[in-house]
């Protein structure tokens, strides 16, 4: 075997079968590149300080994105995924404000998540309703309940040890970029290692051939639900504890962020093809691409429009390319 | 004179996907108010060569004549222009609008729809074919199966079709709706309409057609007069010599096998009525239907990819046993080969290695972890005991022939805790060397203790292969063969016309 196949094969085993790699390494190029022209563009860019505050709002959308991928990959989508980080910092202030233990209140929230993951994972397999209206509506759901629970308002939350898993620093790095990493890890040796991995690429590539072959599809793509739901909840926790507060609609906006980053990523939204890494270069970019944008005085409603051409310059060069070869 | 140039001129049409060669320079001609019945078994290549002349493949060398006229057509919309229409094998009709607005549907149509217009062309066209009596505003979604191919004929003839392609058209239909159809297609007939009718009925074929012509592996195999020929010479043209080599002398049936798996009365309201049979281990059984007779549903309800059976009591290795799902029928002990690769075989983004050993992956790993080491070794086993040609376990099982494919989605099952194997058309799309190789292969499985129960539309391959065969027809089974029929017992038992419907 020459040296060329065998590093190929090194990097495929890195991120993920199915070809994704190669888009996997075309992001990364790509976040070099814009690494080094934000550097020349503005001076305070490359500083310490700018990009410990730029990875802590990376980590947020991170979190959000982080089990999104797998569900994609496995055939399914959620949209609820926002809207359930903003009621689990909802849950947990209101928890705590009501004496309970801050741990427990957190405990609670993430046992919330996982019911609306359910009700969204049992929706979508066996009433096999269309999973895009189905959370569409959860998501709309759990942030009317955000919303009556607090009456529209933020809710204070600064409670000491709790703030500190989103505001605190290991080695100098922000704790929520560390939890995002260690997420995705735990995420990938799910992905590549697993029965449980291997099954959710089945199902999303072939479900038809999957349930043939006596794979258990309904129950792999519901735990994904329940899973997505659950990176929610961390999300909304490290969120809430980042700003001392709990906002009911404070991670609504990033939704259309998380999907663009998963799809950027590489992951097909039909389904079977996909890896986590690839949505973690893709958020990379993303957030770096708004920090770069506004360090240049660009207007947000300008940086709207860049992300908007970004991700279709991107995913069309990715489809192109597949197309060639 | 213009009568005398044919409608259509097909010439030396030669056609490879990739390295194989499907078409290996057919010629057919169809004059103005012709009727050409095309014959061949499955893979002679009569789909393949009307989807040429449909422009829904590209020839790879030939000619095609349309009235005299060289014709190049780049798209099917192209060939719809100069009045070529292909009626698929299943009905393509509209069922949410009503009559005339599927028989007026077509891609030249723009602007605001003409309500009246279109019910009076489509008033026209019904009276034409005698059935005046549908009703224009009649929802296509309350008509009878029949009558849908009706409007799908009628949809043809309003776009100013004269040269029409039917596959199968009397396929899910009974003989007094098939009669329908024929009437309608002796009408066409007299407008000088040019027919090509794909079938696998035989009687059919002699009723209607004018002219047969029978293809066999890419080649013309020859052409009849259905008013002289004989029928064993029309199907002695469509088998032709190669069944002989397909299968090789095998070992002889154990003695006193036991029974593996029983059905008795097995039902599926509207798909399978009361079918009883039993099967041994170390035998092959195969069962034989047309299509839309069953055949392609009792497989999947005996592995529990239909759900529960309406009735039916079944024992499997001595054990009762109902059909659940696929999972549970896995469990049980059966597996399942399914005949469409593409849709519901592999995965076909994963690697060859992750589709061989996808049912039963848990018995390669340890607790929750994948082991790929253990994973390979499995895969190259099978590749070399199957002759799989693939460039390693790693290759995307895409880029793999059907035949190679086949392979691994049967390698799949081969399990101990499998007792019974069920395939579905076992050899559909496998080219021939490939085919007598998965053959000689299932015997080798059957005779080591496996019960391997086949299913195909396939006559040759239920001749051949099978050591006992059965015939289904709309749900039931109509005869019993023991090793030794040939494929026109099975084809006449098929047949042979229904008393009950």
């Amino acid at each position: 075997m020459s040296d060329t196949t065998h590093s190929q094969n090194l990097f495929k085993r890195l991120f993920g079968g199915s070809g994704v790699g190669t888009t996997v390494l075309i992001l990364l190029v790509f976040y070099v590149l814009l690494l080094i022209v934000f550097s020349f563009l503005s001076p305070f860019f490359m500083t310490v300080r700018n990009m410990t505050s730029i990875s802590s709002n990376i980590a947020l959308i991170g979190l959000m994105a982080a089990a999104g991928t797998p569900l994609i990959i496995a055939g399914g989508l959620d949209l609820s995924v926002a809207a359930i980080a903003g009621l689990t910092g909802v849950i947990v202030a209101l928890l705590h404000a009501a004496g309970l233990p801050i741990w427990i209140a957190v405990l609670c929230a993430v046992g919330v998540a996982v019911v609306i993951g359910l009700v969204n994972g049992v929706l979508a397999t066996y009433l096999r309703l269309n999973p895009l209206i189905v959370t569409l509506a959860t998501m709309s759901i759990v942030t009317g309940v955000s919303l009556i629970l607090t009456g529209g308002l933020t809710k204070p939350l600064s409670v000491d040890g709790f703030n500190w898993i989103g505001q605190g620093r290991v080695f100098g790095i922000p704790v929520p970029a560390l939890l995002m990493l260690a997420v995705y890890v735990a995420l990938w040796l799910m992905m590549q290692k697993t029965h449980f991995g291997r099954h959710a690429f089945a199902v999303g590539g072939n479900p038809d051939a999957s349930r043939l072959i006596g794979l258990p599809v309904d129950r792999t793509q519901i735990s994904l639900y329940v899973m997505s739901a659950v990176s929610g909840a961390i999300a909304g926790t490290v969120l809430a504890a980042m700003l001392g507060a709990a906002a009911p609609n404070a991670a609504g906006p990033h939704l259309l962020t998380v999907i663009a980053a998963i799809i950027l990523g590489g992951t097909s939204l039909q389904g079977g093809r996909g890896s986590v890494w690839g949505t973690l270069v893709a958020v990379l970019i993303l957030g770096t691409l708004n920090n770069g944008l506004t360090l240049m005085n660009v207007t947000s409603f300008w940086q709207d429009v860049t992300r908007g051409v970004v991700l279709i310059l991107a995913v069309g060069f990715d489809g192109l390319r597949q197309r060639m070869s | 004179m213009n009568t005398t140039i044919p409608r259509i001129q097909m010439l030396d049409i030669v056609k490879s996907f990739g390295t194989v060669r499907v078409l290996e320079g057919v010629s057919l001609n169809v004059m103005p108010g012709e009727i050409v019945a095309l014959l061949g078994s499955n893979g002679a290549g009569k789909s393949t060569l009307m989807k040429i002349l449909t422009a829904n493949y590209t020839k790879t060398s030939g000619e095609i004549r349309v009235n005299g006229a060289v014709v190049d057509f780049a798209s099917p919309r192209d060939a719809a222009r100069v009045g070529i229409t292909f009626l698929p094998q299943e009905i393509s009709v509209f069922p949410e609008l009503n009559i005339a607005e599927n028989i007026c549907l077509n891609a030249e149509s723009t602007g605001a729809v003409n309500w009246a217009d279109i019910a009076r062309r489509a008033r026209l066209v019904l009276d034409d074919l005698g059935f005046g009596h549908l009703a224009p505003e009649t929802l296509v979604a309350d008509l009878p199966v029949a009558e849908r191919r009706i409007i799908e004929i009628a949809r043809a003839l309003e776009s100013q079709t004269d040269i029409l392609v039917m596959d199968e058209p009397t396929a899910s239909l009974s003989e007094q709706e098939s009669a329908q159809i024929f009437t309608i297609l002796r009408r066409l007939k007299e407008r000088g309409t040019s027919i090509v009718y794909i079938s696998h009925y035989l009687k059919e074929v002699f009723e209607i057609s004018d002219r047969i012509v029978v293809l066999r592996d890419g080649l013309n195999a020859g052409e009849f007069d259905p008013f002289t020929a004989q029928v064993t010479d029309v199907v002695n043209a469509m088998l032709g010599k190669v069944a002989g080599a397909m299968f090789e002398d095998r070992a002889p049936l154990p003695k006193e096998a036991p029974v593996v798996f029983s059905c008795n009365n097995l039902s599926l309201p509207g798909e399978i009525q009361d079918v009883s049979f039993e099967l041994h281990a170390g035998e092959i059984l195969g069962v034989f239907g047309l299509i839309g007779s069953g055949v392609e549903v009792l497989g999947r309800l005996i592995f529990g990819a239909k759900g529960q059976p309406a009735a039916g009591r079944m024992t499997l290795s001595g054990k009762p046993y109902q059909p659940v799902s696929a999972l549970k029928g896995k469990e049980a002990g059966i597996g399942f080969v399914t005949a469409e690769r593409k849709t519901d075989g592999i995965m076909t983004d994963m690697s060859v290695r992750e589709n061989l050993v996808a049912a039963f992956q848990r018995d390669f790993g340890s607790g929750p972890f994948t082991s790929p080491e253990r994973e390979t070794a499995h895969t190259l086993d099978w590749i070399a005991k199957l002759g799989i040609k693939t460039s390693g376990p790693e290759q995307t099982i895409r880029l793999l022939s059907g035949g190679n494919q086949q392979k691994v989605c049967v390698a799949r099952w081969l399990n101990p805790k499998v007792k019974m194997l069920i395939l579905e058309e076992p050899t559909r799309g496998v080219d021939v060397g490939a085919r007598r190789e998965i053959y000689s292969h299932l015997v080798d499985f059957a005779r080591s203790g496996l019960a391997v129960l086949v299913l195909s539309s396939d006559v040759e391959e239920i001749a051949g292969l099978s050591d006992r065969s059965l015939v289904i027809d709309r749900g039931r089974i109509l005869a019993e063969f023991n090793s030794g029929a040939t494929a026109n017992d099975l084809m006449s038992a098929s047949a042979q016309p229904v008393n009950q419907t």
